[in-house]
């Protein structure tokens, strides 16, 4: 069965990458919609609307409503944070499934709107956590499964990246819901949450602008620990602390404890590396599988066999309740309670 | 060898205790002098098991069987009995009118450290706190490179230590008497922190223990605001019985980031039938470079005029009242405001 897939919105990088391999996908017919997107240059990543789908050689439409017109089974939104709860509500109420770039939303209540628009429509959300679906996490997952890791107590997290400069609207605290916070505490939270299970009960952050001082518009360092309903603790960096100049973006680690043990994952890590011969520079290759197939496989098979895929609209507001409450503590100097749905 | 001058007196050194970082203490100590050891327990057995050392040094190791006895024999003594009792035992050595080296912390509560650091300024001696990862060769980079501005403004700082949790001995599981892994085992980051770092301003602190009776893990981590904007997080891992000890840090400033893996950076890396034997409760040390025969050397030469060491006691004081405050912060489930 083959399935119609739109892309709303160009804004976040990511669509680059979805709409690529959703067109390199047989069974997948892709169309995608950039509603006020503007290339910046003529780079790939600068490009915006027509121009980037016709550089992918992907159907373009000129509008949301021409897209959802076209009648997709399923969308994936790739638009500005503070504008996922408009196109996840358009798209649900065209009865589409959607897969929705983190986070889920940049404020509680359009993190319940999301999750009230998508039951309402009886459609099913994914939320893009794609390294959910690296095959290190499978080892992790199946390492706790098997016992061998014992009772999770206690977990170190680092997200850690260069200052998003690619869009505008990352630094933007309007349309992106804040800094390094709302960007990285997402991804080490959902890992935690796919792992354990475990409930966010209480959460403490500190943040600062001293990288990047000059652009900076919201926190571009932060770190955050939570307290879990099991007992365990939990710590993580989400600092913008990749130089622009670093050979690679910059990485995930995670080392959780057990009562059986630990096990360290670096996500990123594997590479090859070297030294340019002429400035002394590092040089680093990075290898290992693109963890995006796997997800939007999950997610079109999901919307093939009706059956609700993970991680789920809830992940997304457990995830965005963390940030939030982060947000707070660091505004506060609290220790604050995690919103609950 | 020739001598030109006349050597002066052998050195007499006390060591009050003789638990688990009393064997990483002696053979720095006895490269510095003739040691008195007592201890409620061990003291016979430690001296016997590095008789051979002290021998191949050129120095004698024995025992007292009281602290006033070795109190009257020695001029400095290195204090490693358990946490809670630091202050008596410094408080005696101080009151006899000796310096004195003191295991971390110096103290479990506040006023005991203050009180420590008062007397030893109205007496005249030298008080030092074994803050040993300071001596850890690692950690002197980290400072350079802050001190000599390589990494510019600091950011945001990450350290994480972990372990077996220390069984062997009941008072380390006691929180009541050893503060638990925030005062045991953390304070060491906490200091450095705060070394590289400079005055703290907020910390916060959540922790957790579990497992059972038998086998008992803890872990906790510790969020300080420095004076200067930089944040910092200090995780501590007490684990099951096979964890190897293991450190990290992470730090970056606005010109430059250093991290540092004790496992990535071990200089050899056996793959054998029979395996070699972990610690799981002290890090492994370059016998070349042991940083707590350097640490000691360092106070000894201080009592003997020298440079000032890196650590005073003013820090060892400190250190006790960030892990109080993060212990503080534990109990009432917020952050602790401080002037550190």
């Amino acid at each position: 069965m083959t399935l119609r897939v739109g892309v709303l919105s160009f804004a976040h990088t990511h669509a680059i990458g979805y709409l690529s391999a959703l067109a390199a996908m047989p069974d997948v017919e892709v169309r995608g919609t950039d509603p006020g997107g503007v290339s910046t240059g003529t780079t790939l990543g600068e490009l915006r609307g027509a121009d980037l789908t016709g550089a992918l050689g992907v159907a373009h439409a000129d509008t949301v409503d021409d897209l959802l017109a076209w009648g997709p089974d399923a969308v994936v939104v790739t638009s500005e944070n503070a504008r996922h709860r408009e196109f996840v509500e358009r798209a649900a109420a065209a009865g589409a499934h959607v897969l929705c770039e983190k986070p889920l939303a940049t404020s509680w209540e359009d993190g319940l709107a999301i999750r009230d628009a998508v039951q309402r429509a009886g459609v099913t959300l994914m939320m893009a956590y794609p390294v959910r679906f690296a095959s290190a996490f499978d080892r992790l997952r199946a390492t706790h499964a098997s016992g061998a890791l014992g009772t999770v107590f206690s977990v170190r997290g680092a997200n850690n990246g260069m200052l998003p400069l690619t869009r505008d609207w990352f630094t933007d605290p309007a349309l992106s819901g804040g800094g390094a916070i709302v960007d990285h505490v997402v991804h080490v939270a959902d890992l935690v949450d796919g792992l354990t299970g475990a409930r966010p009960v209480s959460v403490t952050a500190v943040a600062n602008r001293v990288l990047h001082a000059e652009r900076a518009r919201a926190e571009t360092a932060g770190l955050v620990t939570v307290t879990y309903d099991t007992g365990m603790v939990v710590a993580i960096d989400c600092s913008w602390s990749r130089p622009d100049t670093a050979p690679a973006w910059g990485g995930l680690t995670l080392d959780v404890a057990g009562t059986g043990g630990t096990v360290s994952v670096d996500f990123f890590g594997a590479a090859a590396r070297g030294l340019d011969a002429v400035g002394g520079r590092p040089i680093e290759l990075r290898y290992g599988a693109d963890h995006d197939v796997p997800m939007l496989r999950t997610f079109l098979d999901a919307v093939r066999d009706g059956v609700q895929p993970q991680p789920d609209v809830q992940v997304g507001l457990r995830t965005l309740s963390i940030v939030l409450a982060a947000q707070e503590s660091v505004r506060t100097g609290r220790t604050v309670p995690v919103p609950t749905a | 060898m020739t001598l030109q001058s006349a050597p002066r007196p052998r050195r007499r050194i006390g060591l009050v205790g003789a638990g688990g970082i009393a064997v990483a203490h002696v053979p720095g100590l006895l490269r510095l002098g003739d040691l008195v050891v007592h201890s409620q327990d061990g003291a016979p057995a430690l001296a016997a098991a590095f008789a051979d050392e002290a021998a191949r040094v050129g120095s004698t190791i024995t025992v007292a069987d009281s602290l006033d006895e070795l109190l009257a024999a020695v001029d400095v003594v290195d204090v490693v009995v358990p946490t809670p009792a630091h202050a008596t035992v410094v408080r005696a050595a101080l009151a006899a009118g000796r310096h004195v080296v003191s295991e971390k912390p110096l103290a479990r509560t506040d006023a005991d450290a203050d009180d420590l650091v008062a007397r030893a300024a109205d007496a005249g001696l030298q008080l030092y706190p074994a803050h040993v990862v300071r001596w850890f060769p690692a950690y002197r980079r980290l400072h350079e490179a802050v001190t000599t501005g390589l990494l510019g403004d600091l950011a945001v700082l990450r350290f994480s230590r972990s372990g077996a949790f220390p069984t062997r001995v009941a008072w380390f599981g006691d929180r009541a008497q050893s503060g638990g892994i925030v005062m045991d085992q953390m304070i060491h980051d906490l200091d450095i922190a705060r070394w590289v770092a400079g005055p703290v301003t907020r910390v916060s602190a959540v922790t957790v223990r579990t497992g059972d009776d038998e086998h008992p893990v803890e872990a906790a981590h510790v969020l300080l605001t420095h004076a200067s904007g930089a944040i910092s997080h200090v995780a501590g891992l007490w684990g099951p019985p096979h964890l190897a000890f293991s450190t990290e840090y992470s730090v970056t400033g606005t010109r430059g980031s250093l991290s540092h893996s004790s496992l990535a950076e071990e200089d050899t890396r056996a793959d054998l039938a029979t395996p070699t034997a972990v610690d799981g409760f002290l890090p492994s040390v370059d016998p070349a470079e042991d940083p707590y025969a350097l640490e000691l050397a360092d106070f000894v030469a201080a009592v003997d005029g020298g440079p000032l060491p890196r650590v005073s006691a003013a820090d060892g004081a400190v250190a006790v009242r960030l892990a109080n405050a993060a212990l503080a912060s534990i109990a009432s489930g917020q952050p602790v405001e401080v002037t550190l």
